[in-house]
């Protein structure tokens, strides 16, 4: 990046990766046309992916990916928001532990020694979290990955100051507005009725189930499931597995940071 | 009343006509049982014989997003402007169901203040109907509503007599059409083939709930505060899909979109449903239709009662795809049927 | 194509006046392009901010009052915390007045009592400056008021005044003062008690937040105040304002639509409504 664009006063934007798979990053390349509509607004002064400059002052805006699953990584995002305006959780791992929280289904030693082997107390480990039970968090991206017209969305508002609400409905919402055949129709399992919208149904609409990686509405319908489960014949367990692909971290940990 | 004849295997060049003038769309099959309506190019892509798509025709009456409001806040003060974005269109093969919920809608936004995107919009849809001559499922409820049979909203209304489709013409648009394409005049043996489907469909098309329409109204009176609400409110999921896919719940949001150069954007209406859980939640927090109990008791109420207090009609047209949709098996004959009981009628 | 009469185009204004009143409410004085906003006491107007959204704000100005109107904003939730940002000689979007105003002209030659809690002083105020620019239309008039601290009092200058005129009782308490608040301290139901009032001619206009209805409206009730002669101006997210989006309907038997069946109700028209 050239360095006069470095003292330019738009707002200076970086990303951080932690417990994850990098791959909501790769969703701002493939932000296409409007990458660069972004670009215009903002400096991006860190961004391990694709540039290794690094920013020594306070950032405007700071884009976190990933969980946090060990000390270190604890200590690092507190340094991160120590020096951050706003803070945008990006990503199932940030905004709920994603699948990395199935790590909490298991007793930490014994996952430790399983992935690790008998040299596992070199390796530091603790419950996988998300990073608003770490941090406080200004703005939320949901999904894996993130859903691209969602992230713009959220980056106006953070540029602007302006809160932006995750709708807190199912993503059968989005799903029926376009038209696609129910999963249940199919036979097969969806976690749409309980998972929060905002992807626009990214998911069923390509022949997709849904996997819940948005996380949970804020009243979930606990009976509902046990109807639908009778209407189509279907085994509650698997449901019950889909469930925690995405949502475990947030079933054993603390309230987000204020 | 005037009626034509169209030779069943001339309806791809009636599609064909029509789509040189205008957009088409008619229902498609989506597989699984399900349809949509779409833009088609030939009869061929059409699913004539179809049950109530996943989205009623309304969709194209109330977009599900629709601009209201252009602004631009570059200047000194902000400009607005109030646009229409719409096209000529003609919908083909909308059964009476949707024709019933298509005038429910009518009489919605006519109401003052009225709501000129849909009035205008309306001014470029042709509608063509299309008669049911079987029963689709076990869902629906025309019968009781009396919404089985035609009772206008269509230009024109394509009844199938066997090898010919008999066209009822209602407007002078629809007569413009079907003489400018050359459509014979029907013949008393035409006309009495419609009275052969329209008696044999006696048969079939049966009140669905077993009570007198006329007295639903009355028994709604009755169970406000019956513990059936909960019953179904247990089921409720709250995704919305029973009132996304009804052809008459038009209930919508308005949100403010600003596009990437943060200067321009648009005021947008979008669907919205009061199945939602923050549908009725104020800013200070408080919910005031807080339980799914209540919500559902909402719903059907703005189908039985209230709209016949407000405009001296049903709300329902008996489609059936709210129950058909709703994935916890919440079924409104079921529903109706309780009512009836509780209500000793 | 451009549609001319659409019910979506705003008026627009320009703020002549701003004033923080409290923490969490300004005050707002506002001038049309068009001339006179033209409502009713307990009428309200869309505020629209461009790009961020609309909300329903009650007028809280008198029609009496020419050239300009007043509203007074709580600062919410994402509209109305922008809108506290805005500042004297700002540019501002309404649309309306809309909503069914204060039944004013029934109220004509009756006894009036005002009971406002919080918030609620402000659509009432535009009523009761109102009456108080055409005293001699009524009979006699109590002002009852209540917040939670002396500090969170809306409007106070102007209440000092009503409470030294010779032709309002005017009663007010606090939730919690500090010790030298000299008036009274205690909720507002404690006020009715004490209010001599002839419940046959005697309007009760109620205001405030939906936890204070129930406990005020009892205590009216006990006073033999008709059920019909309490008005209430009851508070749900009106998106549109025309009766159509829906979001504003009142969960009751008869399917009032807050901003045009309301949001000024009777208390006998609602009374069914689990919450108010």
């Amino acid at each position: 990046m050239a360095k006069e664009k470095k003292v330019s006063n738009k707002p200076k934007v970086a990303f951080f990766d932690f417990a994850c798979c990098e791959g909501c990053q790769l969703q701002v390349a493939n932000l296409g046309e409007s990458l660069l509509d972004v670009l215009g607004l903002i400096d991006v002064v860190e961004f391990r992916e694709v540039m290794s400059e690094k920013w020594d002052k306070d950032y405007d805006v700071s884009i976190i990916e990933g969980s946090i699953t060990d000390h270190h990584a604890e200590e690092r995002i507190k340094k991160i928001r120590a020096r951050s305006k706003v803070l945008i959780a990006y990503g199932s791992c940030a905004t709920l532990g994603g699948v990395n929280g199935m790590k909490n289904s298991f007793e930490l030693e014994e996952i430790r020694k399983y992935v690790y082997g008998d040299k596992y107390h070199y390796f530091d480990s603790t419950p996988t979290k998300a990073v608003d039970q770490v941090v406080k968090v200004d703005y939320y991206v949901h999904g894996c990955p993130v859903y691209q017209p969602e992230l713009v969305e959220v980056l106006k508002c953070a540029l602007r100051g302006i809160p932006y609400a995750v709708p807190d409905k199912p993503v059968c919402s989005e799903c029926k507005l376009n038209e696609n055949v129910c999963l249940y129709d199919k036979g097969v399992v969806c976690l749409g009725p309980w998972t929060k919208a905002g992807c626009n149904s990214w998911c069923t609409n390509n022949g997709n189930f849904c996997y819940g990686c948005r996380g949970l509405v804020k009243n979930p319908a606990k009976n509902a499931a046990k109807d639908i489960i009778a209407r189509y014949n279907l085994d509650e367990k698997l449901m019950k597995n889909k469930f925690e692909m995405y949502n475990k971290a947030k079933e054993v940990s603390n309230e987000p940071k204020k | 009343m005037k009626y034509h004849v169209l030779e069943k295997e001339q309806l791809d060049c009636f599609i064909k006509s029509l789509a040189k003038k205008m957009k088409v769309v008619a229902p498609v099959s989506k597989g699984s049982g399900n349809y949509a309506f779409q833009e088609v190019k030939s009869a061929q892509d059409i699913a004539v014989d179809y049950i109530p798509t996943i989205l009623p025709p309304k969709k194209y009456f109330m977009p599900v997003r629709e601009k209201m409001l252009d602004f631009d806040l570059s200047g000194k003060e902000p400009k607005e402007t109030a646009g229409l974005d719409a096209c000529e269109m003609a919908i083909f093969a909308v059964h009476t169901c949707d024709l019933a919920g298509i005038q429910c809608l009518n009489i919605v936004f006519n109401e003052r203040p009225r709501d000129y995107n849909y009035l205008l919009r309306k001014e470029n849809l042709f509608i063509i109907g299309l008669e049911c001559n079987k029963y689709c499922d076990s869902f629906a409820s025309c019968a009781l509503v009396n919404s089985h049979l035609p009772n206008g909203g269509y230009d024109l209304f394509f009844t199938d007599i066997g090898n010919k489709y008999l066209i009822n013409v209602n407007t002078q648009k629809g007569e413009d059409f079907v003489e400018s394409i050359g459509l014979p005049k029907a013949g008393a043996s035409e006309m009495a083939a419609l009275e052969k489907v329209r008696e044999s469909k006696k048969a079939s098309f049966k009140n669905e709930v077993d009570v007198d329409a006329k007295k639903i109204p009355e028994m709604f009176e009755k169970v406000y505060n019956s513990k059936l609400w909960e019953k179904v409110g247990e089921k409720c999921v709250s995704c919305g899909n029973c009132t996304n896919v009804c052809p008459t719940c038009y209930c919508f949001d308005m949100d403010d979109f600003i596009n990437l150069d943060l200067k321009t954007g648009s005021r947008i209406r979008s669907w919205d449903s009061c199945q939602f859980e923050t549908f009725a939640t104020v800013a200070g927090g408080e919910n005031f239709r807080e339980e799914r109990s209540m919500r559902q008791r909402h719903r059907v109420y703005r189908k039985f009662k209230f709209p016949v207090d407000k405009f001296n009609r049903f709300f329902c047209t008996g489609c059936g795809r709210c129950s058909r949709t709703c994935m916890a098996g919440i079924n409104l004959k079921e529903i109706l049927k309780e009512v009836a009981e509780e209500s000793k009628f | 194509m451009d549609i001319k009469n659409s019910n979506w185009r705003i008026r627009r204004g320009k703020i002549i006046n701003a004033r923080q009143m409290t923490a969490s409410e300004k005050w707002f004085d506002i001038q049309l392009e068009d001339g006179e906003l033209d409502h009713e006491p307990g009428q309200f107007v869309q505020v629209e901010l461009f790009g961020i959204g609309e909300v329903p704000i009650s007028v809280c100005s008198s029609p009496t009052k020419k050239g300009s109107f007043e509203l007074t904003v709580r600062a919410a939730g994402r509209v109305t915390r922008e809108m506290h940002k805005l500042e004297k000689g700002d540019f501002i979007a309404i649309r309306g007045p809309f909503g069914k105003p204060f039944p004013v002209r029934t109220m004509v030659g009756n006894d009036l009592l005002f009971v406002a809690g919080g918030l609620g002083i402000a659509p009432l105020r535009s009523l009761i400056n109102y009456v108080m620019d055409n005293r001699r239309e009524f009979g006699k008039v109590d002002i009852l008021l209540g917040c939670k601290s002396p500090k969170d009092m809306l409007f106070s200058d102007e209440i000092g005044k009503w409470s030294k005129r010779l032709d309002v009782n005017f009663a007010c308490t606090v939730d919690k003062a500090e010790p030298d608040w000299k008036g009274n301290v205690g909720l507002i139901t404690s006020l009715i008690p004490g209010v001599n009032l002839n419940p046959e001619r005697t309007y009760a206009v109620v205001v405030g937040p939906p936890i204070m209805y129930k406990f005020v409206i009892a205590e009216l009730l006990k006073k033999n105040i008709p059920e019909r002669h309490i008005v209430l101006s009851l508070e749900r997210h009106m998106k549109c304002g025309m009766g159509k989006c829906g979001h504003c309907q009142i969960d009751h038997p008869k399917n009032y639509y807050c901003c045009k069946d309301g949001p000024t109700f009777t208390y006998d028209e609602v009374k069914e409504a689990k919450k108010l």
